[in-house]
């Protein structure tokens, strides 16, 4: 071993270490809102941490099914109360009415605070007259019975106002006491988790806790629990990507040693063939975890698909050799060609680093950093550790047999050509609804999961939350001022018709300026002793019997003012929560709006409030905006990736017909692949997008090998050797990802193992004969 | 002082004023009374009548008002489990019970609004007692409430008191007045001694 070779190895030796330090210390996630995209506005930013960390994202749909309706009923009592001593939900309700009280109890000492009525006109003599007229009328009718109760300490009606405004939420049907789908064969609960929804460790647990509560309640009876949601999703994801990840590298490790194994027929060969692979593959799991914090689960499964990929390059060096010529010739032979192929290759995952997509980057950054430790190990490391008299004995065999498959698939050109330009005008005719819109498609979650949850959603009848007002500003209470101001619009608008109404966190919670303001309007004991005596003259009412409520009102006028602590214990703190969050810079407050008529409308009046900051959020049409321009963004980044590979291209072989040679078989490879992909009766999602610039990335490996001139017709038989293997193990190592049922992976996998096969057979039809020309025709 | 939970389904339980509707009815007359009259044969005479329609005069005597307050409309009943109550004076207000629900609609207010009766049992006990009565279903009427009767087929009293203790905090009392079958007056009772009557005069008759 030369002193350069030696110092190359301990060079190697020290990185895989640092590696492997690094790696020690990642952090792995699942979290499936990495394949979501990142946000280019706040408010669709807010979209995205709502579902990361919002309400929606703690909410667990459970439905009880499988026995009569007395006994569903009982096992929801019964589940309910377990669950509401644990201290890992927040809420969980099943239609008892429980905790109501205290919400009311809130809501009844804190009137007065609460009221959006109470202002300076509110408690005088007129105004009381008006009151009390009020009151003797509802005394008479179907609500006076209670009303006599709760006259004496609130003439004014403070606590009808806030309850009506508690009301107008549609409900579950109920039987037996707890709520029921429609057809009265579910029970159902809806249980609200403490943590957030990326916390999958914490949601795999409250799962398990609700599946023990089922088991203790139902015992050994008929049966059967339901459960669905955003948790429920990404724990079984979770499970799902880590079991890929697993099954899918162990089949392609086998699959790619095996192959080599008959290729080679040593296992020493195939441990080096796997040595640049296995060294990139560490490069780039460390590379993600120092660039990006953390390493995703997906990330690993895709790095199966550079098991196939990186190990390709070892094939060319491997395969490549001949008896009695050390493996630095060949290398030097052939590194031209290898280390455009790899520029190319970084250059099409470079694309995938920019994409909005979290994920994506990851799998770009872990891609790139993987294929130049690889090419650097099979470069400087290899040749230290091969003999140099090294050759694959079965390559001699199989050479001829491949040449002679190369130099007649010209043949084939008619057909290519008319394959292709069937898969062009297929495409063309295809052009509408080619692309798949729908953000669900990006979904991790398996189709029987989402039946499930669309028919536990349904029969709670969860409001589906399509408009949202969302209110900015820099902390808590600016953010509560704000959503005062705008919360006066949207009356306005109700009153209009333009909504049926909205929630606000407001509405529970005041900013201190309008609870001070408040407090401020009410009079003093005495003035408003006199405005009440006078009021009441020539009326029924017994004397004395609105003593308490002079008291209410001068005990509020000393009260300290509410905060967030006022509400602890409360259903409505768990709605103010909801409903008023921290973000990164600044408070948001969210107003969900009921039955709304003219969107368009309140968006402009709501974008207009003086001294708020606040837009209107339509949930479905922003999410599919979302999605389109990230998918205009990815065709973007990868129309840039596949012009810097072409101007790469154009720099190192300074000919344009030789460019022209490379990129028209994989031009070729794309359009029939995105054909195939179409036929194959999917819309193509921004997955699908970036394997074909993947193809292209991979594929011009293969059209590069084939345009390079050659200096003898055996190393000729022996590149297409290379080629071969290098391409069965890039097919191997995309293909069995298209099995995964992680919807990143499967369309990548799919689109790049096809695309891959295209490339090469492709690029051998393509071939010019004049190329495959014996010795003496090297350019 | 009244606690939050006296104030429990505000406004709602309240409704239990609903149960004062009830009126007379009875297109078929009921046959000579035998001297075993009792509770079942009432029912079984109730269940002939499929619809009726009626006025009232409802008068509350409330401890915290000094005079009654009475308010006054028309009733409507139809078999088995319909029963409205549409007050006019002092102020419009309309009652509509049909199955499980209750809709409550104020026009002059725009309100409107519909609950399960299973969600509210002390408005569901008010509302069983009269609609129970008319529909002679003493099965249902029994599980609310201990069934007294006074008097003959031609005059009768039925004193309902609440089985469950939370209604009995509510309603101590309710007395049916009935001759043939046909409800005359209902008066509901309270613990607190305020009570209230109403008087029914059936049309078409």
């Amino acid at each position: 071993m030369s002193g350069s070779s030696r110092r190359a190895v301990a060079a190697w030796v020290a990185f895989i270490l640092a590696c492997v330090a690094i790696i020690s210390r990642t952090e792995f996630s699942t979290d499936l809102s990495a394949f979501l995209p990142r946000s280019p506005t706040p408010a669709q930013q807010l979209l995205v941490d709502q579902l990361r960390e919002g309400v929606v994202s703690r909410q667990i749909l459970i439905g009880i099914e499988g026995g009569t309706p007395a006994a569903l009923a009982e096992i929801s009592r019964r589940m309910a109360a377990k669950l509401r001593r644990d201290a890992s939900f927040a809420t969980v309700n099943n239609g008892e009415n429980v905790g109501l009280e205290k919400d009311r109890d809130y809501l009844w000492r804190n009137r007065y605070l609460l009221s959006p009525a109470v202002d300076r006109e509110h408690f005088t003599a007129s105004a009381l007259r008006r009151a009390l007229e009020d009151d003797l009328q509802l005394l008479g009718s179907s609500a006076g019975m209670l009303w006599r109760k709760v006259l004496p300490q609130d003439p004014g009606g403070e606590l009808l106002r806030l309850l009506d405004q508690l009301e107008g939420q549609t409900k579950p049907a109920m039987q037996q006491g707890v709520w029921f789908s429609k057809d009265g064969k579910r029970a159902l609960l809806v249980a609200q988790t403490r943590s957030a929804g990326v916390d999958i460790d914490a949601q795999q647990s409250a799962l398990a806790r609700i599946r023990a509560a089922f088991a203790e309640a139902a015992g050994v009876g008929a049966a059967r629990l339901l459960v669905s949601g955003p948790a429920v999703f990404s724990v079984s994801a979770r499970e799902t990507i880590k079991g890929d990840v697993l099954r899918f590298s162990l089949i392609a490790t086998i699959l790619i040693s095996a192959l080599l194994l008959l290729l080679y027929r040593s296992a020493r060969t195939l441990g080096l063939a796997l040595l640049p692979v296995a060294s990139g593959a560490l490069a780039g799991v460390a590379a993600v975890s120092l660039g990006l914090g953390s390493v995703h689960g997906i990330t690993l499964g895709f790095g199966v698909t550079l098991i196939g990929e990186g190990v390709d390059y070892a094939i060319y060096l491997l395969t490549q050799m001949t008896p009695g010529t050390p493996a630095r010739n060949t290398l030097d032979r052939i590194w031209p060609t290898l280390r455009l192929g790899v520029l190319t290759s970084v250059c099409g995952f470079s694309a995938m680093l920019f994409s909005g997509f979290p994920g994506l980057a990851q799998l770009g950054l872990f891609s790139i950093a993987g294929l130049i430790v690889a090419v650097a190990v099979t470069r400087w490391v290899l040749p230290a550790l091969l003999s140099s008299g090294f050759s694959a004995p079965a390559v001699t065999t199989l050479a001829p047999k491949a040449a002679f498959l190369a130099r007649h698939a010209p043949a084939l050109r008619p057909t290519l050509l008319l394959g292709v330009a069937l898969a062009t005008l297929f495409l063309l005719l295809h052009r509408g609804p080619s692309w798949s819109d729908e953000l669900a498609r990006l979904s991790p979650v398996p189709l029987h999961d989402q039946t499930l949850d669309a028919r536990l959603r349904s029969d709670i009848g969860a409001p589906d939350v399509r408009y949202l007002v969302v209110v900015s500003a820099r902390d808590q209470e600016a953010t509560l001022q704000a959503s005062e101001h705008v919360g006066a619009t949207l009356r306005r608008l109700t009153a209009a018709g333009m909504l049926q109404g909205f929630e606000s966190p407001a509405t529970y919670l005041p900013s201190r300026k309008t609870q001070r303001a408040r407090q401020d309007a009410l009079p003093s004991a005495e003035t408003l002793r006199e405005n009440l005596e006078r009021a009441q003259s020539g009326l029924p009412f017994r004397a004395g019997l609105f003593e308490p409520f002079l008291e209410d009102v001068s005990a509020t006028k000393r009260q300290p003012l509410l905060d967030r602590t006022d509400l602890q214990g409360t259903n409505l703190a768990t709605k103010v929560d909801s409903l008023l969050v921290r973000r990164p810079a600044g408070w948001a407050a969210m107003l969900p709006l009921r039955g709304v008529a003219d969107a368009q409308r309140i968006a402009r009046e709501v974008a207009t409030v003086p001294d708020a900051q606040a837009v209107l959020l339509d949930l479905k049409h922003d999410a599919d905006q979302l999605y389109r321009s990230y998918r205009s963004e990815v065709l973007k980044y990868s129309l840039l990736g596949a012009a810097a590979i072409v101007a790469l291209l154009s720099i190192s072989l300074r000919s344009a017909r030789r460019v022209f040679d490379v990129v028209a078989p994989l031009v070729a490879a794309v359009i029939v692949t995105s054909a195939v992909l179409i036929l194959g009766g999917h819309g193509l999602s921004i997955f699908n997008l970036v394997g074909l610039l993947l193809v292209v990335a991979v594929g011009s490996n293969y059209s590069l090998f084939f345009d390079r001139r050659v200096d003898s017709g055996r190393d000729r038989e022996r590149t297409i050797v290379s080629l071969l293997f290098a391409n069965i193990s890039t097919v191997i190592g995309f293909g069995v990802l298209s099995f995964s049922s992680v919807p990143v992976l499967n369309a990548i996998g799919s689109t790049v193992g096809t695309g891959a096969m295209l490339s090469l057979v492709f690029s051998a039809i393509l071939a010019r004969p004049e190329d495959r020309a014996p010795a003496g025709n090297a350019a | 002082m009244i606690s939050g939970s006296s104030i429990r389904r505000p406004l709602l339980a309240g409704l239990c004023a609903f149960a004062a509707m009830a009126f007379a009815c009875g297109a078929v007359r009921a046959e000579t009374p035998s001297a075993a009259w009792d509770v079942k044969q009432l029912m079984q005479s109730m269940r002939q009548v499929k619809t009726a329609r009626a006025t009232f005069v409802e008068r509350k005597y409330l401890s915290i008002v000094s005079g009654p307050l009475e308010s006054s409309g028309t009733l409507l009943y139809n078999a088995p489990d319909r029963l409205e109550k549409h007050t006019l004076l002092p102020a419009p207000e309309s009652l509509v019970l049909a199955g499980d629900e209750l809709t409550i609609t104020n026009e002059a207010k725009h309100q409107r609004r519909t609950l399960a009766l299973q969600d509210y049992p002390i408005v569901w006990a008010f509302v069983e007692s009269i609609r129970s009565t008319l529909a002679g279903d003493l099965p249902t009427l029994s599980r609310f409430y201990g069934v007294g009767l006074e008097g003959d087929a031609a005059q009768w009293q039925l004193i309902l008191t609440p089985n469950e203790p939370s209604i009995r905090a509510a309603v101590s009392e309710i007395r049916i007045v009935g001759g043939r079958n046909q409800v005359a007056s209902i008066e509901i009772v309270e613990p607190g001694g305020d009570r209230s009557v109403m008087t029914i005069t059936e049309e078409g008759r």
